[in-house]
């Protein structure tokens, strides 16, 4: 007998060990598959730059014959550098294995840095900056130097000349920062709709409204939507926001604004709920307290519960923020899926987890930067979530 | 002969079926403190709650016959309870300090009223702190949050929320029943003071206490008023044999 039950004991904690291991090395696995893939693309440019390439046109004064440069120490081996333009280029393969040339560094003092647009003559001016890709030089006097020459001919050729006509050279894109500033966009509008209306809601519930039938249904339906799938709220977006939006803004289709009206409504029910218990939690001497002194129930609630439930409140408004940031599905549909690099309230763009959507779907997938942008949702909810927890650590004792 | 500030005449009260106060009639009087004794559950604490028309905040419940604040009967249809609270005012069984600065605990009633001039705020939080006897211990740290107070401080600083308030009448609900002796002491020293500018009804548990610090007493057992008299009388020379059974510790 006892040793049946020895058994029995040692099975089921066996058990109990094994589906948390389980657990765990999956969550492991899920990080360590994004740290391995995106790591390598992570650093500030990715998060600055543009995703689309762009295309430069420049131009150059003539310069002087005594204008020298000195190479950095530790430049690259492979690079190549020019004394008088202060430049160095190397011979690098883009994404999809294309031979080009990659600028490798550029002096402060460098003329490269001022170029004026061919294409605009009109004193725009840019530079030419380390990580952009040179397709072509124009000289004036002898033949072009291009990029399937190599990058010691373009080098060589940029020695011997005081000026050229043109440079061509593109950005090589890839940047997340249009779709860091959707997201940005979309968590501040969407927490400006949700908000307000969502802790006004839970004042209502919890403090104002005499508890019978009604209210009981109003909770009942408030719970049923947190439980409704994020791709159901995306119809909703499309069937009632942008239609909306089309209408009375200069929006054409999807757009942020109708993305975030429509992550807004998926945030109601969690404000209201999360408010609600927030509320709850206020000890009710307080209520009785500030009635017993005269105040009236909006000044009890208003100066007393509300300023009480505010950590709750600024917890479920984290809690919000990481529903906005995780946020794809419903997306799709309500802002579109095109990666956009200037981003207006109403036009087409992608949050960041759209991004994610996006580039997987693209022909050849993008795992690479995929991994990356995943690995930055991570980080950005584990951020999320430790100030949740430092909120409530520190401001939810006095009721303790 | 004091003035009556609460009369009351055959007070039923019912919180849905259960009968809780059954025909009070009772004065109470100017500056004068009158303790409700009686066993848990008899009603004296619901009695307490009817004078400032707290239990109004409760659903289901039915209240019968009237209660007079000096003229003027507080449960007639266009009384204003907000007026009736501020003269009357209530601090509770255990120390309810806002989660806010000491300050504006004591400035919170007055400037619910719509007071916001700084200098009279600050007299009357000096005042009302004084009369309380915490001043000397808080002037330092009146912008320090009200919870960093010890129970007692609380206690103090709630009947200090109380009197900012300037109360006629000041409803206590077993005031001291979460608090140590020498707490327990400080505020009984309190109330025997307070008495001089405010009339002071308080429910308690401890005979002694009732002893110690009232003027008039009152044996509540079952919904009803058993027995209303001088406190001397009350415990010396009981009429009722229940009463004397209660005093002495025979039940309850």
């Amino acid at each position: 007998m006892s040793n049946k039950r020895k058994r029995k004991d040692i099975f089921l904690q066996a058990i109990t060990y094994l589906a948390s291991s389980v657990a765990l090395i999956i969550l492991m696995m899920i990080f360590f598959f994004v740290l391995k893939n995106g790591s390598g693309l992570i650093n500030f440019d990715l998060l600055t730059s543009d995703y689309h390439a762009k295309f430069y046109n420049g131009g150059t004064e003539v310069i002087s014959d005594d204008i020298s440069f000195s190479a950095p120490n530790d430049l690259a081996e492979d690079a190549y550098f020019s004394n008088h333009w202060g430049i160095a280029l190397k011979n690098a393969k883009d994404k999809e294995g294309q031979a080009v040339i990659k600028v490798e560094f550029i002096d402060s003092q460098s003329p490269l840095n001022e170029l004026y647009d061919k294409n605009n003559p009109d004193n725009t001016t840019f530079s030419l900056k380390e990580g952009q890709v040179v397709s072509m030089i124009k000289f004036h006097d002898k033949a072009s130097a291009l990029s399937v020459q190599g990058a010691e001919n373009m080098i060589n050729q940029l020695n011997e000349a005081n000026e050229f006509r043109e440079i061509v050279f593109y950005s090589s894109g890839g940047g997340i920062r249009g779709s860091i500033i959707t997201t940005l966009y979309t968590i501040g509008l969407s927490l400006l709709f949700a908000l307000p209306i969502g802790i006004f809601t839970a004042i209502y519930l919890n403090e104002f409204a005499h508890k019978n039938k009604i209210t009981q249904i109003i909770r009942q339906m408030i719970e049923m939507l947190t439980g409704v799938p994020s791709i159901v709220f995306g119809l909703v977006g499309l069937a009632v926001f942008v239609p909306l939006t089309t209408r009375y803004t200069p929006a054409t289709s999807g757009n942020i604004l109708s993305g975030s009206l429509t992550l807004a409504v998926i945030l109601l029910p969690v404000i209201i709920r999360s408010t609600e218990e927030s509320l709850k939690v206020v000890p009710d001497e307080f209520r009785f307290a500030s009635l017993a002194l005269g105040a009236n129930r909006t000044q009890t609630t208003f100066k007393v519960v509300l300023p009480s439930a505010l950590p709750g409140i600024l917890t479920a408004t984290l809690l919000a923020i990481g529903r906005v940031i995780g946020e794809s599905a419903a997306l799709i549909f309500a802002i579109g899926t095109a990666i956009k690099d200037d981003i207006s309230i109403f036009g087409k763009s992608t949050t960041l987890s759209v991004h994610i959507w996006s580039l997987l779907t693209d022909e050849p997938a993008n795992i690479e930067l995929a991994s990356t942008i995943a690995l930055i949702i991570l980080i950005m909810v584990l951020i999320l979530n430790m100030s949740v927890k430092l909120i409530s650590s520190r401001f939810m004792k006095p009721f303790n | 002969m004091k003035n009556n500030v609460f009369t009351i005449n055959n007070l039923n009260f019912h919180y849905g079926e259960l009968h809780a106060l059954k025909d009070i009639t009772i004065d109470i009087k100017q500056n004068e403190v009158t303790a409700l004794i009686g066993p848990s559950g008899c009603g004296k604490s619901t009695f307490l709650r009817c004078l400032n028309r707290m239990n109004d905040l409760i659903d289901n419940i039915n209240i019968e016959g009237n209660i007079h604040y000096h003229e003027d009967n507080i449960y007639s249809k266009n009384y204003d309870v907000i007026n009736l609270r501020t003269k009357v005012g209530m601090v509770f069984q255990k120390p309810n300090p806002f989660p806010m600065t000491i300050y504006d605990n004591i400035a919170y009633g007055p400037r619910c009223q719509g007071l916001k001039n700084k200098a009279e705020l600050d007299t009357i939080v000096e005042s009302s702190l004084k009369k309380a006897a915490l001043w000397e211990e808080v002037k330092d740290r009146l912008r320090k949050s009200a919870m960093e107070l010890s129970g007692g401080q609380q206690q103090r600083l709630c009947i200090a929320r109380a009197i900012a308030m300037e109360p006629e009448v000041i409803l206590m609900d077993e005031p001291t029943s979460a608090l140590d002796p020498v707490a327990t002491q400080k505020i009984e020293n309190l109330i025997t003071e307070l008495k001089e500018n405010y009339a002071i009804i308080i429910v308690t548990h401890s005979m002694q206490q009732a002893a110690r610090i009232s003027d008039q007493t009152a044996f509540f057992l079952m919904g009803e008023l058993i027995e209303h008299d001088d406190t001397d009388t009350l415990f010396t020379n009981p009429k009722e044999e229940s009463t004397e059974d209660y005093i002495t510790g025979r039940f309850g």
